[in-house]
């Protein structure tokens, strides 16, 4: 090679690093001003006050609402500053473990999932009856919904404060129902009908794909107690799978997904997205259902992202046989790990939220979230009152909530087990892989191995 | 006493290394050693049961699935991947215009996060509204449903395996510029042909990488975990299970730490023999210059 082109292209190279080099520390220089820049850890608005570290997983709107309640708490006393602290869900309880685990738990966790068996039976919550006198807690037993109680108690002890209750019952679209030449007004009183009012209501392409949903029953867990069935023998004190109500229940939910057709509901519920955290492609909005169970925190999404859709809301009908009124239920609640530095103003927290006291307050705080309350004088007051004129649809949820019939998942320690054989159980039936019977009869024979396995471990 | 002074201020150097792996790899790994013969659920002292986990995982079915599960990945991905790597190396080996965008372009995969490119899967596999089942709709095939599938879900994971084959494919490729050029000229002179060529004198010259990449390959099977976690949670009907996944959930979910650790360690014992039998392999098939 010419010995210039040589120098030429050696020239070029140093040029070329050294753009190099000055990009790369123009860069560095900018990510160490947006280090510089970026907010420090939130100051303490009441450093002269007793710290109350808040765990919860809300995120974005709901975020708001939390942040406004805390507030709210913060103005409304002068001894205790709650500190909230927003914490992925996924990892949520992992985080909340370790910080136990680590000896520095925060003062109060919000909590949704199902934990209170297990982290209660592993000696991790406190109970919070402690916190009320014997007459507080009598009339606390007496007064809030019954689900509520189910909720938090474990072994005649109140490990978590519901501060709202998750209710599910059938939204509809009257349009579709006005199109199929029904009416809307007459809705059905027993789940076949409501089954084969949905087979009216079901589109297809002409190649066979489901386009609409009419309906579709599913999730045994939901569907069990309706039939009358369960996963928990209260007279045993003891988790069951394999019974003659829970067998009725899967073998209805199988014989409507055989009549689908098994691939075509699991091809039809892939392609949805299911507008999970609020988001307006919920497949009801776009018309992908025409009836659908879902809960009642979908009003509020509702009259945020399709003001102009017309819905109704409805109870899920009971079977012949069956039960009003019934189905599954989970809520938000309030647990106090052992080994929280400030358990008292944990516990002021909580009540100031759940409306102890001041019912009306906490019927402010649950029109924001739109949320159901952990008791009668929330959903009585004005606040409260108001918000269901405005939004009629919450008012079936509200009229389930007191059902004894809404049931929790069992409260046993191996709770999340339990609930995956469920979802096993159910997940065979509804592809068509086994038989109802056999796969209830083979999740009955894992949770005998499981609960067999315990004993052998000591647990 | 200069040398101890050198190698002093090496590990010195080295130290917040060294601290780090004690602290978060040498510990755990002999905790859980100990763990495994205990009944422990993180947050509760560990209480010593003996080799009761052990036992209990010769009885679990789902032990045995997700083994199962981890084994028929590891048979069918590691070998694909290897295949295509090789094959996309040969191709990007040829010295023709614009070779370096063709280079860029393979390998970008491999550096897109795994998070995201699972993510992506899923919408590409959709079985109504994706794009492997839309191009095979235009093709007049109704498409599976893929990761929704018991049938498919495996295999939808190993062909997206092929999706990250860039970054053995670089490595092929840094091998394939290692062989003397002179072996191929030899051979042209001798009238070899292409494959010959390909199959008496790459092939064997590369063979110190298809071992290292087939090792390697090996290892990150037997610990496949993200792309399962993502898209299908160890579904449908637990045909996607994978060992490394089944051992989190243990842990994590069901918080059963004392039988997780027992499962890591039965992974470490698997992973050591399997890689020792590949070594075993070693002299017969993989050309040693030296």
């Amino acid at each position: 090679m010419p010995r210039e082109v040589q120098t030429v292209r050696s020239g070029w190279r140093r040029r070329a690093a050294a753009i190099a080099a000055g990009v790369l520390a123009a860069g560095l220089a900018l990510l160490l001003a947006a280090v510089c820049a970026a907010p420090g850890p939130r100051r303490r608005a009441h450093p002269d006050r007793i710290p109350v570290h808040f765990w919860h997983m809300w995120t974005a709107d709901w975020k708001a609402v939390v942040e406004r309640i805390v507030a709210e708490f913060n103005a409304s006393q002068t001894r205790y500053e709650v500190i909230p602290l927003s914490v992925p869900s996924a990892s949520a309880d992992s985080k909340f473990l370790l910080a136990v685990a680590g000896g520095a738990p925060p003062d109060l966790m919000a909590q949704w999932n199902q934990v209170i068996p297990a982290w209660a039976d592993s000696g991790l919550l406190m109970e919070l009856d402690q916190f009320m006198t014997p007459e507080e807690w009598t009339r606390f037993q007496a007064e809030v919904y019954p689900v509520a109680l189910k909720i938090g108690r474990y072994k005649g002890h109140l490990y978590g404060l519901c501060t709202a209750v998750s209710i599910w019952a059938c939204y509809y679209r009257p349009d579709h129902f006005r199109e199929a030449g029904l009416d809307p007004d007459a809705f059905p009183e027993t789940l076949e009908g409501l089954w084969a009012i949905g087979r009216t209501l079901e589109r297809r392409a002409e190649d066979g794909r489901l386009v609409r949903m009419g309906f579709l029953p599913q999730w045994l867990n939901m569907y069990a107690p309706i039939f009358g069935g369960g996963f928990w023998d209260e007279a045993a004190s003891r988790a069951v799978v394999d019974t003659p109500a829970n067998l009725r229940a899967l073998a209805f939910l199988a014989e409507c997904r055989k009549a689908l057709g098994f691939n075509e509901v699991v091809r039809f519920e892939s392609s949805l997205n299911q507008g999970q955290g609020g988001n307006v492609d919920w497949p009801f909005i776009s018309g992908r259902y025409s009836i659908v169970v879902d809960g009642q925190w979908r009003v509020e999404q509702l009259a945020r992202n399709a003001p102009d859709l017309e819905y109704r809301a409805a109870p899920i009908p009971p079977p012949t046989g069956g039960k009003r009124h019934a189905g599954w239920s989970n809520g938000n609640f309030m647990i106090i790990p052992k080994g929280a530095a400030h358990p008292e103003g944990a516990w002021e927290f909580a009540k100031f939220w759940a409306g102890w006291g001041d019912p009306a307050r906490a019927a402010e705080f649950c029109t924001w979230g739109g949320w159901l309350p952990l008791w009668p004088p929330v959903a009585e007051a004005p606040a409260y009152r108001a918000f269901l004129a405005k939004h009629p649809a919450f008012g079936t949820f509200l009229d389930v909530l007191p059902s004894e019939n809404i049931v929790p998942s069992p409260p046993v320690p191996y709770q999340v087990f339990l609930n995956d054989q469920i979802g096993r159980v159910d997940d065979y039936a509804m592809r068509g892989t086994k038989t109802p019977e056999a796969a209830l009869r083979g999740g009955q024979a894992e949770l005998n191995a499981e609960l067999a396995r315990r004993r052998r471990f000591g647990l | 006493m200069n040398a101890i002074r050198r190698h002093l201020a090496g590990y010195l150097f080295i130290s917040p290394w060294l601290a780090g792996f004690a602290v978060f790899t040498l510990l755990p790994f002999v905790a859980s050693f100990f763990l495994g013969f205990c009944r422990y659920n993180v947050v509760t002292p560990p209480v010593w049961v003996g080799t009761a986990n052990y036992e209990e995982l010769l009885r679990d079915p789902l032990f045995w699935r997700s083994l199962a599960n981890t084994l028929i990945y590891a048979g069918v991905a590691v070998p694909l991947g290897m295949a295509a790597g090789v094959g996309l190396a040969l191709l990007l080996n040829a010295e023709i215009r614009g070779m370096a965008v063709y280079r860029t372009v393979f390998f970008l995969p491999h550096i897109v996060p795994v998070v995201a490119t699972s993510v992506v899967f899923v919408w590409i596999l959709n079985p109504d509204i994706g794009l492997v089942n839309s191009l095979l709709r235009l093709a007049g095939i109704r498409g599976p449903a893929w990761l929704a599938d018991p049938n498919w879900a495996m295999t939808s994971l190993i062909f997206m395996s092929l999706w990250a084959v860039g970054g053995s494919m670089v490595i092929y490729l840094a091998g394939l510029k290692d062989i003397p050029v002179a072996l191929y000229e030899a051979a042209v002179v001798d009238g070899a042909g292409i494959w010959a060529r390909t199959r008496h004198i790459t092939l064997p010259m590369l063979s110190p990488v298809i071992f290292f990449n087939l090792v390697m390959g090996v290892i990150h099977s037997f610990q496949y975990f993200t792309q399962a976690y993502i898209m299908t949670q160890g579904g449908p009907q637990d045909a996607t299970l994978f060992y490394a996944l089944y051992l989190f959930y243990r842990a994590w979910r069901y918080l059963d730490m004392g039988y997780a650790s027992a499962m890591a360690w039965v992974l470490f014992v698997l992973i050591m023999l399997v890689t020792a039998a590949l070594f075993r392999t070693h002299k017969r098939w993989v050309y040693d210059a030296a």
